[in-house]
């Protein structure tokens, strides 16, 4: 929990990290509004919030008495959308970072290569 | 959830209550240290009698002694308890000054019952046993040793809650206004009475004044409090309904 | 949603000094609700005008819908608890719960003793004669076992240690998550507490500076840190809310920019450091009193 954005956000993105990463798998159950809110030491309602981000969008689908549960295809949709955004999240303060440092393209490019090929 | 949304005599109750929930100061130790005065009292009748020997003494020797006022003002201190912390604590935690008053009338109202008829039981027993075997009255000294005893509950009940009234007037007073309203008060208070004394002076009413209280049965006096304790009451119940509890 | 307090206008004014000038908010039903500020701003004060036991000097003040000033209807659903709350000579603690238990209609006595037992609290011993510690558990206790709907609670935790307030933060949540209600938190500790709050009021010098939801204010503002010329530049034409400089490094805090703005940031070199609740609120109120004087 960090003080850069609203706290429901990194709710939101903390399940979405455990349902790409296959921690929660698709049709298993999340934990309840409470649970959560306990484990995170926050507040119910902003846990609410968070949970209902990733409701509206589909993610989670709500199974009236029993809880809610990640739904079919999210963790596809998910990883979708965040490759969208790794351009910017990512590569952009990466190459930036790159440029000050006075390399080149090409050698950013063998770093990589070297790095994803362990 | 409505629950003490009910009728207003079940929250005058609840406050009551918690004026009771601590008995020591409003009664037990009232009447512990009423014994350890009797007690002292007692001790130095014996005193004296072991020191007189064998001359005899006067019949009335034991009979005039103040120890028993000592209730009285010890029940100004409790009104004064009770219009400054209790106040602050029972409206505080969130009752509404009326039930405040309403609880407080009632436990004044009985503590003056429970001491009136207590203390004049007490003289019952001591007029049975003359006066502790040594002629003592302590319970009801002096010109009160020949009045019934139900005249005596009656007074002690009307004179404490005279008390308790007024006292709680007064420390109303205080609470509002701080030692200002009391200088103030006592002031007014002060020249109300040289006023009084000065008007009666130059009409020459000490004679009436006397005939007054010598024609007035000790009842009677007391039943002249009534009207005093009565504003006393009053003046505490306007007082309190614009004080703010402190903290 | 409905407004469980509505205040209007409201003001408090002793002789010349107004404690309370020209306020106005409403609080929402099942929330919790920050009210911060420094030492004398008028919390405590506000705190004691919603529950009656102030009188306004001119403003409109609606609890459950209605003026709570001698309102037993309203105040039997309300629990104001207080660091400052005298207690009568002579009352020990188990006085003290054991008239709480009756005013409180929706008291809970299994919940207290388990509380009891938890914060450690002393009960036969003199209110007087207790530690601030154990005084203010007391307070705590009697603010969440009433489970009153709305429950006020000015500073509660003033002499508690960190392990103690982190057993009220949690106890708070817990019992709030299976009994929903209104609560009212005012404190200085904000950082501490900031998790717990939905809503935030922030009080200055009688008047409101603040009234916003706090996942609203998070992300708000940014401090930048940097070269001073590179800073300088930046900054130059955007609302600034403090300012530090040492050597040839400064550090700006800066409020409403935009993802944009943080990326060019970023790109000039500057380290972006996230503000905190409680460093976005002193700032504000540091700016406000820097105006007045």
């Amino acid at each position: 929990m960090d003080d850069s954005r609203p706290i429901f956000l990194q709710i939101a993105e903390q399940l979405e990290s455990q349902i790409i990463d296959g921690s929660m798998r698709e049709e298993a159950q999340v934990p309840s509004i409470n649970d959560l809110a306990a484990f995170h030491r926050i507040n119910p309602a902003t846990a609410l919030k968070g949970v209902s981000l990733l409701v509206d969008q589909g993610i989670i689908y709500k199974r009236r008495g029993v809880g809610m549960f990640v739904a079919d295809g999210a963790r596809e949709r998910l990883v979708a959308s965040r490759r969208e955004t790794f351009g910017d999240e990512y590569i952009r303060p990466l190459v930036a970072r790159a440029r000050a440092l006075g390399m080149s393209p090409e050698q950013l490019i063998e770093i990589i290569r070297r790095e994803a090929a362990q | 959830m409505t629950a003490l949304a009910t009728a207003p005599i079940h929250r005058i109750a609840t406050t009551a209550r918690i004026h009771a929930a601590n008995p020591w100061t409003i009664l037990y130790t009232p009447w512990l240290i009423l014994f350890g005065v009797f007690a002292l009292n007692f001790a130095i009748w014996h005193a004296v009698l072991i020191g007189a020997g064998d001359r005899p003494l006067a019949p009335d020797a034991f009979t005039t002694n103040g120890g028993v006022t000592y209730i009285f003002v010890y029940m100004v201190v409790v009104a004064v308890q009770a219009m400054n912390q209790t106040f602050s604590f029972v409206v505080g935690l969130g009752a509404t000054r009326r039930d405040y008053f309403g609880g407080t009338v009632l436990v004044f109202g009985a503590l003056s019952v429970v001491f009136g008829v207590g203390i004049s039981l007490l003289a019952w027993v001591e007029r049975a046993t003359d006066g502790w075997g040594v002629r003592g009255a302590f319970f009801a000294p002096g010109p009160l040793r020949t009045e019934p005893i139900w005249v005596l509950a009656v007074m002690y009940t009307l004179l404490l809650l005279l008390m308790f009234f007024v006292g709680s007037a007064v420390a109303a007073t205080f609470v509002r206004w701080g030692a200002n309203g009391i200088i103030i008060f006592f002031g007014a208070l002060a020249l109300l009475i040289v006023g009084v004394v000065y008007a009666i002076t130059v009409n020459g009413g000490w004679e009436a004044v006397g005939r007054f209280f010598t024609t007035h049965s000790m009842l009677g006096l007391a039943a002249y409090t009534i009207p005093v304790t009565l504003v006393g009451g009053l003046a505490g119940f306007l007082l309190m309904s614009r004080a703010t509890p402190k903290g | 949603m409905t407004a469980v307090i509505e205040v209007t206008d409201l003001a408090r004014t002793y002789g010349k000094v107004a404690a309370v000038a020209d306020v106005s908010f409403s609080i929402e039903e099942n929330s919790i609700c920050g009210l911060l500020g420094r030492n004398g701003a008028g919390k405590t004060t506000l705190m004691r005008l919603v529950t009656g036991q102030e009188f306004a000097s001119a403003g409109e003040i609606r609890v459950f819908g209605e003026d709570p000033v001698e309102n037993a209807g309203v105040l039997a659903r309300t629990c104001f608890v207080r660091e400052s709350q005298v207690y009568p000579d002579g009352f020990r603690g188990k006085h003290v719960l054991k008239a709480a238990a009756q005013l409180f209609p929706n008291w809970d006595a299994d919940y207290a003793a388990r509380l009891v037992a938890e914060f450690r609290v002393p009960l036969d011993r003199r209110m007087k004669k207790m530690s601030r510690g154990q005084r203010s558990s007391v307070g705590v206790i009697i603010g969440l076992a009433s489970r009153a709907d709305l429950t006020l609670l000015d500073e509660p935790y003033a002499g508690l240690d960190a392990v103690a307030r982190e057993l009220f933060y949690d106890h708070l949540l817990k019992d709030y998550s299976e009994n929903p209600r209104t609560i009212v938190l005012s404190t200085h500790l904000i950082d501490e507490a900031a998790r717990l709050l939905e809503h935030v009021l922030v009080v200055d010098n009688g008047s409101l500076l603040m009234d916003a939801a706090a996942d609203d204010l998070r992300g708000t503002a940014v401090t930048l840190v940097g070269g001073h010329n590179a800073v300088e530049r930046f900054a130059s034409g955007r609302p600034v809310l403090g300012w530090e400089s040492i050597g040839g490094i400064s550090s700006v805090t800066l409020t409403g920019l935009s993802d944009a703005d943080k990326a060019d940031a970023a790109a000039a070199g500057l380290e972006l450091a996230p503000v905190s609740l409680q460093q976005l609120i002193v700032s504000r109120t540091r700016s406000a009193q820097e105006a007045r004087s």
